[in-house]
């Protein structure tokens, strides 16, 4: 610490005030929670499926009926998913033609100096670790990488949902392909989740945001740097970090 | 009612003749054959029925043929080895015979076979199993061992191979006419072909059952793989034998194997080799009759997927592993997930290692300033 911020600190009054800062719209938090639901049933109801010649799967679908009721509920919430999805694209294009929403979460240059500076503090080549601004390199990963993967679960459910419709425009290939990108790409975004997701939110640190839509002056100020000066106008980087 | 009766006045001279060769027998041939009276039966019998004109009438006006070949019957299994006229025909064992009590051929021959059960126990037990069986009661008709062994010539039934198919061609001649034009049927019947499947083959033999059954349906695929799953068979032929294995990744094989193994009984649809190959008429896949020829291909999908276009039968990978010839999309999806994806996912967890790697050196320097 410096001298300048020991002074500053001991100046601090008796009551201390902690503001809270909004970090996402309320529209935001329901479509993750949809999202998060539709998800989860969608990877239940269809993993049983995927491995129907297993034991497990069996105990679960043990009789036709069973089945047909798990591929109803998959079904049903492959329609929440993809109007969640019609809802998202269709407002994000919506606001940001209007200049209402900025494009904080699209990947830029910055976000793989970022990447390169993290993996330089991880392997101790750096004291210091990047600072960020709305979105971390890693929160931009997780939406894109949810974001593909869940483009290439919505086309490739619905070919194998309407494979003898689809047929009459694309070509037949499409069938069987479709079927291996949908069996695995579901795996792929569950490990993904799981293994990513999860780390940065609930171990890292837990990380509530998306649920209360607020984030708190110490958060901000520590895990979105940039973000709290350009709200507040306060300058609170080091030398150090402003050189990298 | 018999047709031809011996002349009273020349019946003592057929009885003492008889008589003597009894006799005669007893003494002599008894040391030889170990059992006497056994092979003196078929010469006593064979005295009248060595008569190509014998025959009777039957209360249902059928002529009961009553000739016995005694060429034929010497050069039968049974015969040369005792087995003789008595065995089956135990009510009769002099002449003149007990009355007649059968109405009809038929019943004549429903009665008799049960002789069979004597010595082939274990075989009638399976054949009361089988479909033939079951049917009697309404279906007199429905054979019984002697209908395909034969009665009094009972041969090997496989010598040739091509026998078996030909009995049962008797009564399934439309079957038949199928199977003897198909790939296996016609290697059978004009090469005597060692490997084709014959009729007995794919349905059993004494304990035969109906193949219209949703447990036959689903056994189909693990039947037809006791050959197509077969290396050094299939190689034989330039066959591939992997088809079973990739038929059982396939969309249909998974349904079929759920099925198999939770509902066996329950009828389900989903394709099985016959439903695209056919069943007896199954001809190589190139040829112009073939189910599965590409000019026939959806037309074969059309019997359950009605009303789907042509670029349907490219939906379908065949039994053929994944390549860019014949399924572009599904390998450059391939290559997707075998390359990118698991690059992407080791990448995030050496980073998440990292992560958790750097935060606790972090907390344990901390804890110790």
């Amino acid at each position: 610490m410096s001298a300048e911020m020991e002074k500053a600190a001991l100046q601090k009054p008796a009551i201390q005030t902690h503001r809270i800062f909004q970090r996402f719209t309320t529209g935001q938090r329901w479509e993750h929670l949809l999202l998060l639901i539709s998800f989860s049933v969608l990877l239940l109801t269809g993993l049983p499926q995927k491995y129907r010649t297993s034991t497990w799967s069996q105990q679960i679908l043990s009789t036709p009926e069973r089945v047909d009721l798990i591929q109803t509920i998959h079904h049903v919430a492959a329609v929440v998913l993809i109007i969640e999805v019609i809802y998202h694209l269709g407002l994000a294009i919506y606001l940001m033609a209007k200049r209402k929403l900025p494009g904080d979460i699209f990947i830029t240059w910055q976000d793989i100096k970022d990447a390169g500076m993290m993996v330089a503090y991880l392997l101790f080549l750096k004291k210091e670790k990047p600072v960020f601004g709305k979105y971390t390199f890693e929160e931009k990963l997780t939406y894109w990488f949810l974001f593909f993967g869940v483009g290439i679960m919505v086309v490739s459910g619905v070919i194998l949902w309407f494979p003898e419709l689809i047929t009459r425009v694309l070509p037949g290939g499409v069938i069987p392909a479709a079927k291996l990108a949908h069996s695995t790409e579901a795996i792929v975004a569950g490990i993904f989740i799981v293994l990513w997701h999860f780390y940065h939110v609930h171990l890292q640190r837990l990380n509530l945001s998306i649920f209360s839509g607020t984030i708190s002056e110490d958060d901000l100020k520590t895990y979105h740097t940039l973000e709290y000066e350009q709200l507040t106008g306060e300058k609170i980087m080091t030398s150090e970090n402003k050189q990298s | 009612m018999v047709s031809k009766q011996p002349r009273p006045h020349s019946l003592f001279l057929i009885a003492g003749f008889i008589l003597a060769v009894a006799a005669g027998f007893m003494i002599t041939g008894g040391a030889a054959a170990g059992t006497p009276q056994q092979q003196s039966t078929e010469e006593y019998c064979l005295s009248c029925h060595n008569d190509p004109e014998l025959q009777m009438t039957l209360p249902s006006g059928e002529i009961l043929p009553l000739y016995v070949s005694p060429e034929k019957l010497s050069e039968s299994i049974h015969s040369p080895l005792g087995i003789e006229c008595q065995a089956c025909h135990t009510e009769i064992d002099t002449y003149p015979h007990p009355e007649n009590t059968y109405q009809t051929r038929r019943d004549l021959s429903r009665s008799y076979y049960l002789s069979c059960k004597k010595c082939h126990s274990t075989i009638y037990e399976k054949a009361q199993d089988s479909m033939h069986a079951q049917v009697a009661s309404e279906h007199p008709e429905a054979p019984v061992c002697t209908d395909c062994h034969g009665s009094h010539y009972v041969q090997t039934p496989d010598e040739p191979r091509a026998q078996i198919s030909t009995t049962c061609s008797k009564c399934h001649s439309d079957v038949y006419a199928d199977y003897k034009n198909s790939i296996h049927g016609s290697a059978l019947i004009d090469e005597d072909n060692p490997d084709v499947p014959v009729c007995t083959d794919c349905h059993g033999v004494h304990n035969i059952q109906d193949p219209r059954t949703a447990q036959f349906h689903i056994d189909t695929p693990e039947m037809c793989a006791n050959c197509h799953a077969d290396k050094e068979l299939m190689d034989k032929y330039g066959l591939p034998s992997n088809v079973y294995n990739l038929y059982e990744l396939s969309w249909h094989g998974v349904d079929v194997s759920v099925y198999k193994a939770r509902w066996p009984t329950i009828w389900h649809e989903s394709a099985v080799c016959t439903d695209c190959h056919g069943t007896h008429n199954i001809f190589d896949s190139e040829s112009p009759e073939s189910m599965v020829h590409p000019d026939n291909l959806l037309e074969t999908c059309q019997k359950c997927h009605p009303g789907v276009s042509a670029n349907w039968t490219d939906s379908w990978t065949g039994h053929n592993e994944i390549s860019y010839e014949r399924t572009p999309w599904l390998y450059y999806i391939d290559i997707f997930y075998k390359t990118f994806t698991p690059v992407m996912l080791w990448i995030a967890g050496i980073y998440v290692f990292l992560q958790i790697l750097r935060a606790t050196i972090e907390r344990v320097r901390r804890s110790k300033q």
